[in-house]
């Protein structure tokens, strides 16, 4: 097991020091990356120490954030723009609103670094209204951080300005996508926008944008403090650092933990150091990525706590929750469930997602219900593929992770409803009385 | 250090490119492969604007138009591009130099299918009703039944006779083909849809409606041989038109099979002659009593001063057994019989009897069921099965509860005849050999299964044919191998110049609403020929009116709301007597059911994208019927709008109507609403077009794929505008989406009028012109638009984006 303590990097610890003022922050080294980019390197040198640290962006997709910035540093025009994504599309994952809460000013620095380095001088920090805490924090740290000049005009007496302006709105689940973000932005409807062409070329009102979760820009202030070097020695070798994730136990025992743990760590260490114990006849299954996560039975739980092996056995980092489901739980009213929160949850652009996740849900409701036919099968594999193939956003690409999921690693549960019109855990209750029936009307 | 793109949402570093060749006009150009054929393409342009810039329409798109930002919402246009893992919208992915597009796979057609699929599980709509096309002679179906269902009976039944004269007849007697079409049983059950125009001409036969305006008397004279469905039909409409009709009949009264082979207990003569004179208040004459070939020929008529003939004298000769003893005392000629009774004259069959009918089409059941109502015992002998009889279900099951005794798979071999007298006839048991020429089996006879059944009377009704011997060769007009008069398929003209056929002497027997829908035909094609038109183009059109069109399934989503069924005289009070046996609908129940129906009707038909991407898909069965009312929408319409009919039941949230009326027009009527599977395009607080800021342009009709925005019909003929305000600055012509003020030669502040009639200048020499300030228009370069406040609106309109 990894030594977790020397892993925390942009949480904070009930034993640490509160830095939530400005003093505090500096006392342990804060704005001291700051001060040296902006006086002694240039924005080029900055893009470089994130792309040596391997800063992978904390919001699921994973990519390189140095090359992010590069693009958008190297894009001509004579307005760019920096976004923080502070959104948490899954209202269940603590990471940001902790994160907000306890570490501000780590997180403003981490924005005006980013400003520094792709040539913006406006930014947003986009944040959910529900984390009121977290916002109240922010906006005291932000003006603190103006009267100290390391936010605003001229920042620490050089030429380079940038202002931040805090957003918060609830919009739900979709919230958390960055076109969808910056639409908010403008004014429109939040509904995401086709990429390519990526925010980096083409973002904020036509602008080349860099658009970061705010765990990966906290993170930039550590990078250039200690050396990406120093960084990237915790972690792996394609994802340096750490990613902070809310574990949750089976219910009752179920509230929400944070812990920060290194990228790599093995699923049952990150279990155990946030105390939660998953015993065989306890927990049917872990369920990794929040609300659009994939289920992966208690076999798999020596997993590594990275991007590739995590998509390989069937599911996401996503929203980085980790939770437990009880042994009870029948895996197709599992997927149910999730597919009916996620019907509801999509902005209704694209066809795939906003009718064929609905349809899906009809489906399993059928089979829930113990009206399942046996074509049911082949047709929610084959909407499992046509709905992330065909859809717009990564919302609908992931949306069928859970019926993939379960479909991959408890296929008996769905032919036990479908053949023996019984629940395997005998949970289920009738949902529907009538199920889907094709019919055909022309000769 | 590799890490390896995971997705398309995450972007690769662009490679350095060098510069581009430029056109002639300055503008960097590349080469892009589509299919397999290179294409020149612009940079900034998106690989479907290439295509389509290259001649290739292709590419299906729901979402997109030139005018607007694409949104890629349709997901229709996906195409693989080369190193890309998943397929992109090409409406919204730039071309770059060397990509290589591929529009067309099985995975592809997969998906573009399923998405259309998908719209339509929740596109509470109708296409055209299938009942409507199904009908021989297309009444408008959804129309009368809307008419029925507010109260107007008197107005659905002239929406009725506007194609059938004789709506209360054929509500009694019509099989019906429209309800085998009917889109209700998606739901449930279909609709009464035959016994309701019945209901609402009932409702009106003292006082007929006139299905439109008579027509001037023209002066022409037609000759209408046989009184029948077809020759009545042909009159009918022929006198609308204003020419003068006269109808030869040989039966001492009009009405051909409907009174002579249609027995009392399923239509009473007295109600049918109610109906039938209407015919004669337009003015047409009637002769009875008179027969071609016998008392007058063809000539005659000519000569008579008739400027066109139509020949329509149906089937009245029934067919042969061909087997021994047939001319044997008691065995009846099925149309005779059937026309003796109506006649009231002396027939064989009576109380206590044995009769043996022969088939298992109408003729034979109406055979069948008044013997069984003059107290005779029957015995109704098919040689094939239920499912190949030629009457209907309904029909079948009356006869065996009236008390029939119906044998299959029995052919007659002889009739036993003693003394000349019937006394029985020997069958033979039958098994089913292979498809004959019609699809139906073959029926084989089993050797030695032979048996006698006893009996007084023996009525074949195994089909009937044309009286050939009434034309002789003289006449000019010629006979299929089949019998039957021969002519043209579409016009119905026979070899002879303005002599015409139709109804069952020229298809040989078929049902009365097809001879009504023939009547109406040669009444078309009878009226284009007096006219003098050229009878080539007049069958070319007919055949195109005719022509089945293209439909598909869509999943209807209405409340299961059952059938209102038939009041019917209970089978005990049918014996010993010809009462008619379908009592009728009350107002209210006939109300209730035509309000059923489900108006498959849509304006937009034919011109919808959504219509045509499926039937180019295949797309005939959709996997999503008949689940729960939260599965599907059922929205009201907006009809409120004087110009703009919107049905948001039809809507895909394509969002075209929002772009344009945001980025296009302006005022920023629309705006999608709602989340998830509820989400729609919709008005601010849904509220009425008429509330917004609605301008009337129409340019969200014109650019909505389907029929969900539509333009009302629009009677206005002229504009007037304030002449003393106009400073003919020529916007109006400029912002008009349909160019209805364009470039006319009739418009005064067109491009061509506007500095006087001598001065037509092309575009470009307006721009030269000096006395002509050309407006400064957006620069299409987004770099240099103007800076802007974010939060000014209206926003710009977006290019395509790079």
């Amino acid at each position: 097991m990894p030594d977790f303590s020397k892993s925390y990097r942009v949480l904070r610890r009930l034993k640490d020091l509160d830095v939530r003022s400005l003093a505090a922050y500096r006392s342990v080294g804060g704005y001291q990356a700051l001060e040296s980019a902006v006086r002694k390197q240039t924005p080029e040198r900055v893009i470089e120490q994130v792309l040596d640290a391997k800063l992978r962006g904390r919001g699921g997709a994973g990519r390189l954030t140095g090359e992010k910035w590069r693009i958008t540093r190297r894009a001509e025009d004579n307005q760019k723009y920096v976004i923080c994504n502070a959104y948490d599309a899954d209202s269940r994952s603590y990471a940001v609103r902790s994160l907000l809460a306890q570490n501000p000013h780590q997180v403003i620095e981490g924005i005006v670094l980013a400003a520094y380095a792709v040539g913006a001088s406006e930014a947003y920090l986009f944040t959910r209204s529900l984390f009121s805490e977290g916002i109240a924090a922010v906006q005291a740290a932000l003006r603190e951080a103006i009267d100290a000049h390391l936010v605003g005009r001229d920042i620490l007496g050089s030429n380079f300005s940038c202002t931040i302006n805090v957003l918060a709105v609830d919009i739900g689940f979709m919230g958390g996508e960055e076109t969808v973000q910056i639409a908010v932005i403008k004014g429109r409807r939040g509904m995401p926008e086709q990429r390519p062409p990526f925010p980096a070329q083409y973002g904020l009102w036509d602008k080349p944008t860099a658009i970061n979760s705010v765990e990966t820009l906290a993170n930039v202030p550590v990078i250039l403090r200690e050396g990406a070097a120093t960084f990237a020695r915790v972690g792996t070798a394609l994802s340096g650092g750490t990613k902070i994730v809310t574990v949750y136990d089976v219910p009752p025992a179920s509230g929400p933990k944070v812990v920060e743990v290194p990228f790599g760590t093995p699923l049952r260490d990150i279990l155990a150091h946030a105390g939660v114990d998953p015993r065989k006849d306890e927990v049917r299954a872990v369920v990794v990525g929040g609300a659009e996560g994939g289920a992966l039975p208690i076999s798999l739980l020596n997993t590594a706590y990275d991007f590739d092996p995590i998509e390989e056995a069937g599911a996401i980092v996503g929203s980085s929750i980790i939770e437990l489901l009880p042994y009870n739980t029948c895996m197709v009213a599992w997927a149910m469930e999730r597919s009916r929160y996620l019907t509801n949850e999509s902005c209704g652009k694209c066809i795939p997602c906003r009718l064929g996740v609905k349809r899906i849900t009809g489906i399993l409701e059928g089979v829930v219900s113990d009206l399942g036919g046996n074509g049911d099968l082949d047709v929610l594999d084959e909407f499992g593929s046509y709905v992330s193939n065909g859809s717009l956003c990564g919302f609908g690409v992931y949306a069928t992770t859970p019926l993939k999921s379960a479909r991959r690693y408890w296929p008996d549960h769905f032919t036990m409803h479908i053949r023996e019109l019984q629940c395997p855990t005998g949970t289920c209750v009738p949902v529907r009385s009538h199920r889907f029936v094709t019919k055909h009307v022309l000769p | 250090m590799a890490i390896s793109i995971r997705d398309n949402f995450s972007l690769a570093t662009p490679e350095a490119q060098g510069p581009m060749a430029r056109n002639d006009v300055g503008h960097p150009s590349f080469t892009i492969t589509i299919d397999g054929k290179v294409m020149q393409a612009y940079e900034g342009q998106t690989i479907l604007s290439v295509a389509i810039d290259n001649g290739m329409h292709d590419i299906p798109n729901l979402c997109n138009d030139e005018k607007l930002e694409p949104t890629s919402a349709c997901r229709m246009c996906l195409v693989h591009i080369e190193g890309a893992e998943r397929p992109l919208p090409s409406c919204n992915t730039a071309a770059a130099p060397g990509m290589v597009v591929k529009t067309n796979s099985d995975e592809l057609f997969h998906i573009r299918r399923t998405n259309l699929e998908m719209m339509l599980s929740d596109h509470n709509a109708y296409c055209q009703p299938p009942c409507q096309v199904d009908c021989p002679t297309h009444i408008d179906i959804p129309g009368y039944l809307e008419l029925i269902a507010k109260g107007s009976m008197k107005e659905a039944a002239r929406l009725v006779k506007e194609v059938l004269p004789f709506p209360f007849i054929l509500g009694l007697t019509c099989p019906a083909p429209c309800q085998k079409a009917c889109r209700r049983t998606l739901v449930e059950e279909e609709i009464a849809i035959c016994r309701m125009h019945g209901h609402a001409a009932e409702s009106c036969l003292l006082d007929p409606p006139v299905p439109y305006e008579k027509d001037p008397t023209t002066g022409k004279r037609v000759a209408i041989i046989g009184g029948g469905p077809a020759g009545l039909t042909c009159a009918y409409y022929l006198a609308l038109k204003g020419h003068y009709c006269k109808v030869f009949e040989m039966q001492p009264q009009a009405g051909g099979m409907l009174r002579y082979g249609i027995p009392e207990y399923r239509l009473q003569k007295d109600m049918m002659d109610r109906e039938l004179e209407h015919v004669w208040q337009l003015g047409v004459d009637l002769q009875c009593n008179v027969k071609l070939g016998r008392d007058f020929t063809i000539d005659d008529l000519l000569a008579q001063g008739f400027d066109a003939v139509y020949i329509s004298i149906g089937c009245w000769t029934s067919n042969d057994l061909r087997v021994p003893g047939e001319d044997a005392e008691g065995v009846v000629n099925a149309i005779a019989y059937l026309g003796d009774k109506v006649e009231g004259k002396p027939i064989l069959v009576k109380e206590g009897k044995e009769v043996v009918v022969i088939g298992g089409g109408f003729t034979a059941f109406d055979c069948t069921r008044t013997s069984l109502r003059l107290g005779a015992k029957v015995h109704t002998m098919y040689r094939r099965g239920r499912g190949e009889m030629g009457a209907t279900q309904e029909e079948v099951e009356d006869g065996e509860a009236e008390g029939t005794h119906l044998q299959l798979y029995v052919s007659q071999t002889r009739i036993v005849a003693e003394n000349g007298k019937v006394k029985g006839v020997e069958f033979q048991r039958n098994k089913l050999g292979e498809p004959d020429a019609s699809g139906r089996r073959r029926p084989v006879p089993i050797p030695g299964s032979e048996f006698v059944l006893e009996c007084d009377t023996v009525i074949p009704a195994i089909g009937q044919a044309v009286d050939t011997k009434v034309l002789d060769e003289k006449s000019g007009v010629r006979w299929t191998k089949w019998k039957t008069v021969q002519t043209n398929p579409h016009n119905f003209m026979t070899d002879r110049q303005g002599v015409f056929s139709g109804g069952d002497c020229q298809m040989g027997a078929k049902t009365i609403i097809e001879c009504v829908a023939q009547g109406k035909l040669g009444a078309r094609s009878i009226h284009a020929y007096l006219a003098g038109e050229d009878m080539k183009e007049v069958a070319r059109r007919l055949e195109l009116e005719e022509r089945k069109p293209d439909l598909f399934d869509i999943v209807p989503y209405k409340p299961v709301e059952p059938k209102v069924k038939m009041p019917m005289l209970p089978y005990e009070e049918r014996k010993r007597n010809f009462r008619l046996i379908e009592m009728g609908y009350l107002r209210e129940q006939a109300a209730r059911e035509a309000g059923r129906c489900l108006q498959c009707a849509c304006p937009a038909a034919g011109q919808c994208d959504l219509q045509r991407y499926s039937i180019e898909h295949g797309l005939a069965d959709n996997r999503f019927h008949d689940g729960e009312a939260s599965d599907y929408h059922d929205y009201d319409m907006d009809l409120s709008h004087s110009f703009i009919l919107r049905d948001p039941n039809k809507c895909i949230n394509c969002t075209q109507c929002v772009r344009v009326c945001h980025d296009v027009i302006g005022p920023d009527c629309y705006g999608m609403f709602g989340k998830g599977f509820d989400t729609i395009v919709s008005t601010p607080f849904n509220v009425s077009l008429h509330d917004t800021d609605c301008v009337s342009c129409g340019a969200c009709a014109q650019v909505c794929p389907t029929g969900s925005l539509m333009m009302a019909e629009r009677y206005l003929t002229r504009y007037s505008f304030a002449l003393d305000r106009c400073i003919f600055c020529g916007d109006c012509v400029e912002v008009c989406p349909h160019g209805a003020l364009g470039e006319t030669p009739n418009f005064e502040l067109s491009f061509f009028n506007r500095f006087g009639e001598d001065v037509t200048l092309e575009k470009d020499d307006l721009a030269n012109a000096p006395n002509y300030l050309v407006r400064q228009r957006l620069p299409r370069d987004k770099k240099s638009l103007p800076v802007m406040s974010p939060l000014v609106r209206p926003l710009p309109a977006r290019g395509i984006r790079e």
